[in-house]
Order: structure tokens, then C-alpha cells, then sequence
């Protein structure tokens, strides 16, 4: 393959949906994170979360389905890949839940708490599959993944249609307000009878809920199955693209989406000669260090954020 | 602290005894076990010969029941003072009482076993017994008796919170270790035999829960067990200290296994190709050794260093965190790493093509051996033994370094009133004397047992060490340290006292990135992954293993390092327990990160515990009556 060969369509169709599927983890992920930051929770949790939610969503479709595929093999009921992606969301909210509760609760350093969650998430999965089928690297493979609407998983329309609901939660709805102002001056939020506390807790939850969703997205939208670490940074590439995007919706689909391309054309120019695999796959994370050394204009963080709130 | 929380240990405590297995008087492989409870005894293995004769057992239990009430009565004494004797006296009791079981359990298993073989049997019926949670509950109610004594008197809780900094990670190492209890409990099931009832099962699982940490904590009591600990310890040392002098300035180094993979890098290219290349070839096997071992090694801390450094300097110019950055920074070791020892052609373009020569000829992803000169030898060799032709491990043991070692802490505390430096560099001196006296005098001659000379363990832990004392001499020794712990505590009026924030901030992340890559050398020079190699399979996980360990170790040295051979411990334990029980080994990752998560949230103790200004109160405050 040379250089030419790249500027056809057999490149750029394919470049353009891979772009769309894997914008679409990074953009669940950050605008779920964006309204745990806003409101001045550091969530360095979310590739725990992510990894859990995959985890969940693969192994309870694959559970789900096993008795009515011992009946008919190749069996397609429609309502369990939809089920899973609800587990997921749930159990994403627990592990946001847990985090909130560290953070909030007993006023842990929110990196820290996020830390362990990452580590935790790196763990406990080997345990579940070995328990689930007797293998600690992945899950068993299923038929029931999220089906495809027009080529594109639903949840890649959900993940962008996401970013207009939020820009109208966070910012022409008193919710929203009240959730900055938590994350700007909690003090100030406290005497004008916003429960700092409820407020954080939701937010960080709903964070968890996103990220538990992104996951489902990875193991059952675009695989059809658990494999560890399948996240692979992209809760912490999420991380980046939301102070790159300046704490906005608008401003993270674009970082998304810048981040989302350099990972498509890692993978698209991942079996030809233009570049060995392994630099490419540095693309991301390369590019993420110089967008966070500010080369792009600086961000400004929410005031509050990574302050555990005392009454 | 109340008489609540006396009365809810009391219960528990009784009913652990009641429901628990107390000893277990045979273990067979695969964890099946013939259990010794207060209500008789449960065969799960279904074949055992022999029992010991508890039938003692049931005084006991009177006894533990009583002394639980005796604890209820004294808590209800109206004076503090008798309260604390009364207090005493039942916990003083429950040891000698605890002492005196023990015995007689293993006196019981004895007795068996000389009567079994006395009848003819070929090997003892009984082995790999021991008490079980039962007896342990006891053992550790009778400590918590005593601790509840102490906390009457005024002054109990400021000495509780005076010793914060091991009561919290303490509390929290035990409910991680309930927690993986309640996973193991979930996870693994026990197979019962036919028509046995409810108790039955729950002795079962408790029994298979108290397994999985006997197995855990197993290696502490055979010496290749511990030799093996050391030999995991050793990298996770390297890393908890890197994790730790982060802390210790303000900063949160995540990026410990990216700098460990360029250091283990740059000590590939020094001890492979440097040492090994052809205008060296000339030179005496000690003369090369002298140049290329040091420098192998600092190879690894400059790699390490300068990994460290990019985020630091980052951070530094452009405040971008170093958390997201040292994160980016291990991905990106990641593919360096994989760009190197892969493949040694690469194609950019369709048209350039680059050589290397680094990776070794082959399938696996692996680099060149490291040169004999730049290796760091193995324990067994640095105390004396070869391997001889027959495979079996000989030699004297050398007293070379024991003897180092003891003049190096004679000189240390006898030049108590010399300058600091003086002192270091006396000890320093004397340690080099004794090595060369020591290994003068004859050693004791004897032959190691191949199980204890199969571990891997090698010099990269004497390096360890020195890095332990590295760490406690510089950050509480020197300016530099002492600076840098001010920007951790209070960036503001450091910047104000004159220290420059952005070279702290640089100094600091540097040096615990060449602490991290320090880990490197156990790896690649010192053999610790089987070949004195690079290799694909480099454990880069330690360094977030480090984390855990630093926080475990309340950054403190002595603490990085008694928990970083806590993990080592449990980390070999936990092949037994994948071999014995089936349970995975990531059961200790598990329990790593609960750990972190539970030390973050202060061990969920009140908050004067974690509070400096509340533990500050608390520590002067006199009512500290429960």
C-alpha cells in the first residue's frame, strides 16, 4: 500500500465509519465525566467504569441468552442486548456510586479514590470470567450483540444526539446551573440551598451511567464479547478530550472527534506498510500530551474541582 | 468507640467460634479438610485415618463464653480505672487460655500421628494441620480486649490517633480482606457430602475463606517461601518508593510502569549492546564488570529519570497535569518497547526502511542477552554457593555480607557525633572493609536445597535496600528533601520561603521516575524473568502496584518497605492459592486496590484520624474516656 492508495474511497468510507464508532466510546465517556467535573468530582474512575460496564453488558447477554440458544441455536431476541446495556448502565452507576461515597462521604483525594476503582477494574474482571468460564482473559463469545441501524449501532446516534441534551441540561436548565454553581463555589451553592452533597452524588453517578454505557457500546456494540482491558486508555484519552474541550459539550465532540480520527487511522493504516502498527498506536496518546500541554489555548477547570466539599 | 461496638465484637466473636472451624486436623491438596469444630468433627476429605483427640474442646468454649460475659460486666464498672484491670486481666486470660489450646491441639495431632505409625502405618496420617479461624478469633478478641483496656485510661484514644499511621492502613488492609473473604465466598463453592445440614455448609465456607489467606500468608513460613517474597518485594520496592517521594512533594506519579519500560530500555542498550560491543572485547572480565555493571545500572535510574522528568517539566511550564500525562506516557513506553524488541525492520511509507539490531532472532519478542559483565549475580552466589556439575547447589556460606552489613551499622551508630555525611561515608567504608574480611574468612560450609536455590532472587535487592535508605537520608536528611516535602504540604508558603515550585517540581518527578526505573534492573540485569533479557512478558504492572504499596506504607521507607514485602508475600502466596484452590492470583490485585480505595477514605475511621488539625485536637485531648 502506498501513499496514494490512501486517498480512495476503499480507504476513506471505512476511516469515516471507524472514526463515528470509536468517537462514539470517547463522547459517552467525557460527557458523562463532564457532569461529574462540573460539579467538582475529579473522575479519573471513568476507564474503571468503562471496563465494568463492558464486563457487564457481555457477561449477563451471554448468560441471558445461553438457555434460548441451547434450544435454537443462532437465536436473535431482540430485548437482550437492550437488557445488558441497562445492567451495564447500572452497574456503571454503583461504581460511581462507590467513588461518590469515598469522595464525597469521606472526603477522600478524588484521585486516589478514581485510582483504585482503575486498579480494582483490572482485577476483579480475571475473577468474574474464571468464575463465569473458567478463563481470565475473556468472555465467551455471543449472538445477541446491539443490532445496527442504517450500519451505525443505535448507541452511536444516542452518543451524538447526547451532545445537544446535554448542552441544554447543563446550561438552560436550573439543574444545570445549580450543578455548576456546586462546582464553581460550593460555599455559595450552600447558602442559597442547593444540597451540595445530593448534587455531587448524582452527578457522579450519572457519570458512572454514561461510562457504564460507553462499555456496553465496546463489548456488545462493537465486539461481541468481554476481552480484558478492552478499554484501553480510552477513559483517560475521555479524560483529556473533556479538558481539551474546555469542560463544554460542543467542545468535547470536537476533541472526540479529533481524538476518535487519530484512532481510526491507526487502525486503517494498521495492516499496510505506511507506518508500523506500534508508532501509530501512540498516535492518541501522543497527541493528547501536547493538547493537555496547552499548545491549543488554555481551559479553564471548574473552581471547586477535586476540593471535597466540608459543611 | 463505645460499649456498642464492645457488645457487636462480643457477638461476632462468639459466633464465629460457634459457626467456624477451630483447627484443622488434616489439609489434603486442593484445600479439602478434615475440620476439628466446637460441635465435632466435619470430614470433607472422607479419608482420614486418624483424629486427635479434642475432646477437651468443650471446657474451652465454657471458658470463651464466660470470659465474653466477663467483658460485658467490666464494661459496665463505674470507674474508669478498675474498668481498665478488669479489662486487662480477661485479655491476659484469653492468650494464656489461647497458649494453652494451641498446645494441646498440636500435642493431640502428635499423639495421633505417633500412634498411627506405632500401629504400623507407613507415613502420619495426619499432616499440613493448623488452627483455623475459630482458635484465631479467639487469639485476636483476647488482643482487643487488652487494646479496650488502654482505651479507659485517659490518653487511650490520643495514643490511638498518635499512631494513625498504622491503625489506618491497618483497619484497612482487614476490610479489604473481609471483602475478598465475601468474594472468595461468592465465587467459590464448596462441595459438601451427602445429608449435611446448614451449619455444616457455612463451617464449609468459612473454612475454604480461612484457607484461601492461610495460603495467602503461606509463604512466610518456609524460607524459599520467603526468599521467593523478596524476590517479588524487590521491583515493588523500586516503584512504592517512586509512588511515594510523588506524594511526598505533592505530586502522583502514575506512570511508574512507563518509566520502568525505558529504563528497562536504556539498560537493555547499555548492558547489551555497549557492553557487549567489539572495542570492549579486550578488556579483563573485572575491569569490564567494574565499568559496565555501575553503569548498567545507571543506565535504568537515567531512563527512568527522563520518562519522569517530560511530565514533570510539563507540568511545571504548562500545569498540565501530571496524573493524565504520566498515564499518556506509559502508553506510549508501551509501543517504544514493542518498536523495538518486535521486529528489526520497519517500513514508513511504503518507502524507507529502518534496521535495527535489537531484536533477538526468533518468534518471541525478546533482545539480546545481556553481557556477562553487566549482570547483577544471584543471591545464593553473592553468599558463596556454585552450582556444581551435578546440578545441586554447594559452597560455604560466605560471611562477606552479613559481616558488611554489621560493621556498617557499628560504625553508623558509633559515630553518633560526627556530621552526618562523615557518618554515611564511615559506615559506607566499613561496610566495604567488612565485605573483604568477610569473605577472607572461611565460611560455613553447607548445601542448599534446590527449592530455596530455584529463586531468582539477586543483588537487585541489596540495590533495593540502599534505595530504601536513599529514600529516608534524602527527604529527611537534606535540604533538597526537605524543601521538596514543603511544596508537598504547603505549596504556597514554600514559594514563599523561597523555594522555586517548578524545579521542585521537575527534581522531584525525576528522581522518582529513576527510582522506578531502578525496577528495571531486577528484570533485565539481575535475571528476574528467567533470562537476562528484555523480554515481552516485563511485569510493567508493578509500578501500579507501587501505588498500593506507597499508600500501605504511609510513604514512610521502613513502611514502603515491610509493605511491599506484604505484597510479596501474598502476591507468591497466590500461586499456591491458583494451584490449590483454582482461585485466581488476581484475587491479590483485587485486594490491592481495595486497600487504596479504603486507605483513600481514611480506613472509614472518624475523621480525627485522617484530619492533621482534628488528630492534632484529638492527640492533646484528655477525655479520652470510651
Amino acid at each position: 500500500m502506498g501513499l496514494e492508495s490512501i486517498l480512495t474511497a476503499a480507504f476513506l468510507v471505512p476511516l469515516l465509519q471507524t472514526t463515528l464508532r470509536s468517537t462514539t466510546t470517547l463522547l459517552l465517556t467525557a460527557l458523562g465525566g463532564m457532569f461529574s467535573e462540573r460539579s467538582g468530582v475529579v473522575n479519573i474512575a471513568l476507564e474503571g467504569m468503562i471496563i465494568f460496564g463492558a464486563l457487564t453488558a457481555a457477561v449477563s447477554a451471554q448468560l441471558l441468552e445461553a438457555p434460548y440458544l441451547a434450544e435454537n441455536p443462532g437465536a436473535r431476541i431482540w430485548w437482550i442486548p437492550w437488557v445488558a446495556v441497562l445492567l451495564a448502565m447500572v452497574v456503571g452507576a454503583f461504581i460511581g456510586w462507590i467513588h461518590a461515597v469515598v469522595s464525597i462521604k469521606y472526603k477522600a483525594d478524588q484521585i486516589i479514590s478514581g485510582t483504585a476503582i482503575n486498579l480494582l477494574a483490572a482485577g476483579l474482571p480475571s475473577l468474574v470470567l474464571a468464575y463465569f468460564y473458567d478463563n481470565t482473559t475473556a468472555s465467551k463469545e455471543l449472538v445477541n450483540r446491539l443490532p445496527e441501524w442504517l450500519g451505525f449501532s443505535p448507541l452511536v446516534y444516542l452518543a451524538f444526539a447526547l451532545v445537544p441534551i446535554t448542552w441544554y441540561v447543563m446550561f438552560k436548565t436550573p439543574w444545570g446551573l445549580r450543578l455548576r454553581s456546586v462546582g464553581e463555589h460550593p460555599e455559595a451553592a450552600d447558602t442559597m440551598g442547593i444540597n451540595v452533597f445530593r448534587t455531587r452524588y448524582t452527578a457522579v453517578i450519572l457519570s458512572g451511567v454514561l461510562a457504564g454505557l460507553a462499555g456496553a457500546f465496546l463489548s456488545i456494540g462493537v465486539l461481541n464479547q468481554f476481552v480484558r482491558n478492552m478499554s484501553a486508555g480510552q477513559g483517560f484519552i475521555a479524560l483529556a478530550a473533556l479538558i481539551f474541550g474546555k469542560w463544554h459539550p460542543i467542545g468535547v465532540l470536537g476533541a472526540t472527534l479529533l481524538f476518535g480520527f487519530a484512532k481510526a487511522l491507526a487502525i486503517q493504516l494498521g495492516g499496510g506498510d505506511i507506518m508500523p502498527p506500534t508508532v501509530i498506536e501512540a498516535f492518541p496518546f501522543i497527541i493528547t500530551m501536547l493538547v493537555l500541554a496547552g499548545f491549543v489555548g488554555t481551559s479553564r477547570p471548574p473552581k471547586a474541582i477535586g476540593k471535597p466539599y466540608e459543611k | 468507640m463505645n460499649r456498642v461496638w464492645l457488645a457487636l465484637t462480643s457477638v461476632v466473636f462468639l459466633l464465629l467460634l460457634a459457626a467456624s472451624p477451630w483447627a484443622v486436623a488434616l489439609r489434603a491438596f486442593g484445600g479439602k479438610g478434615v475440620l476439628v469444630t466446637l460441635w465435632g468433627t466435619l470430614d470433607l476429605y472422607g479419608r482420614a485415618k486418624a483424629l486427635p483427640d479434642v475432646s477437651w474442646l468443650g471446657y474451652f468454649t465454657a471458658f470463651w463464653v464466660a470470659l465474653a460475659l466477663a467483658a460485658a460486666v467490666a464494661a459496665l464498672l463505674p470507674e474508669a480505672r478498675m474498668r481498665a484491670r478488669l479489662f486487662y486481666a480477661i485479655g491476659l486470660a484469653g492468650l494464656a487460655v489461647f497458649a494453652l489450646e494451641a498446645y494441646l491441639f498440636y500435642h493431640a495431632v502428635w499423639a495421633a500421628n505417633d500412634a498411627a505409625l506405632a500401629a504400623g502405618a507407613r507415613r502420619p496420617p495426619l499432616k499440613r494441620y493448623s488452627l483455623s479461624l475459630g482458635a484465631y478469633a479467639s487469639f485476636l478478641y483476647s488482643l482487643f480486649l487488652l487494646a479496650v483496656g488502654r482505651l479507659q485510661l485517659p490518653g487511650g484514644r490520643a495514643l490511638l490517633v498518635r499512631w494513625r499511621g498504622v491503625i489506618v492502613p491497618a483497619v484497612s488492609m482487614l476490610l479489604a480482606m473481609v471483602a475478598g473473604a465475601v468474594v472468595v465466598w461468592v465465587l467459590k463453592d464448596v462441595k459438601m457430602p451427602e445429608g449435611s445440614g446448614a451449619l455444616a455448609y457455612l463451617t464449609a465456607k468459612l473454612d475454604l475463606v480461612t484457607y484461601t489467606f492461610q495460603l495467602l500468608f503461606g509463604p512466610l513460613l518456609t524460607a524459599s517461601g520467603w526468599f521467593q517474597s523478596l524476590l517479588i518485594a524487590t521491583p515493588l520496592i523500586f516503584t512504592g518508593l517512586a509512588v511515594a517521594l510523588g506524594f511526598k512533594a505533592g505530586l502522583f506519579n502514575i506512570g511508574a510502569p512507563g518509566q520502568l519500560t525505558i529504563g528497562a530500555i536504556m539498560t537493555m542498550l547499555v548492558g547489551v549492546h555497549l557492553a557487549n560491543a567489539h572495542w570492549f572485547a579486550g578488556l579483563p572480565d573485572g575491569v569490564a564488570r567494574a565499568i559496565f555493571l555501575p553503569l548498567s545500572i545507571l543506565a535504568a535510574a537515567a531512563g527512568g529519570a527522563l520518562w519522569g522528568a517530560i511530565p514533570g517539566w510539563l507540568k511545571a511550564r504548562f500545569g498540565a497535569h501530571e496524573v493524565i500525562n504520566t498515564i499518556m506516557m506509559n502508553y506510549i513506553a508501551a509501543s517504544i518497547f514493542l518498536f523495538m524488541i518486535a521486529s528489526n525492520e520497519y517500513t514508513f511509507f511504503g518507502r524507507w526502511t529502518l534496521h535495527m539490531p535489537f531484536k533477538f532472532p526468533g518468534y518471541e519478542a525478546r533482545s539480546y542477552e545481556v553481557a556477562e559483565s553487566a549482570r547483577i549475580p544471584l543471591m545464593v552466589n553473592l553468599f558463596g554457593f556454585q552450582q556444581d556439575a551435578s546440578g545441586a547447589w554447594t559452597g560455604a556460606l560466605s560471611w562477606a555480607l552479613p559481616l558488611a552489613l554489621v560493621a556498617m551499622v557499628v560504625v553508623y551508630v558509633l559515630t553518633a557525633r560526627l556530621e552526618l555525611g562523615k557518618r554515611l561515608l564511615a559506615a559506607l567504608g566499613a561496610g566495604v572493609v567488612g565485605y573483604f574480611v568477610g569473605g577472607f574468612l572461611p565460611g560455613i560450609p553447607m548445601e542448599l536445597s534446590p527449592k530455596l536455590a530455584s529463586v531468582r532472587l539477586n543483588g537487585a535487592f541489596i540495590i533495593a535496600a540502599f534505595a530504601v535508605a536513599f529514600y529516608n537520608y534524602y527527604m529527611w536528611r537534606t535540604r533538597d528533601g526537605y524543601e521538596l516535602r514543603a511544596v508537598g504540604l504547603a505549596p504556597k508558603a514554600a514559594e514563599y520561603g523561597g523555594v522555586s515550585i517548578a524545579r521542585k517540581t521537575i527534581l522531584a518527578m525525576a528522581i522518582s521516575g529513576a527510582l522506578a526505573g531502578l525496577a528495571a534492573t531486577h528484570y533485565v540485569l539481575g535475571g528476574g524473568i528467567d533470562e537476562y533479557r528484555l523480554k515481552q512478558s516485563l511485569p510493567t504492572n508493578v509500578g501500579f502496584d507501587g501505588i498500593a504499596v506507597a499508600l500501605l506504607g504511609q510513604n514512610t521507607p521502613i513502611g514502603v518497605f515491610l509493605s511491599a514485602l506484604l505484597f510479596g508475600v501474598l502476591l507468591t502466596g497466590g500461586l499456591q492459592l491458583d494451584l490449590q484452590l483454582g482461585i485466581s492470583r488476581e484475587l491479590v490485585m483485587m485486594l490491592q486496590a481495595l486497600i487504596v480505595l479504603f486507605i483513600a477514605a481514611g480506613g472509614f475511621l472518624p475523621r480525627y484520624f485522617t484530619d492533621p488539625i482534628l488528630a492534632a485536637e484529638a492527640e492533646e485531648g484528655v477525655q479520652g474516656v470510651i
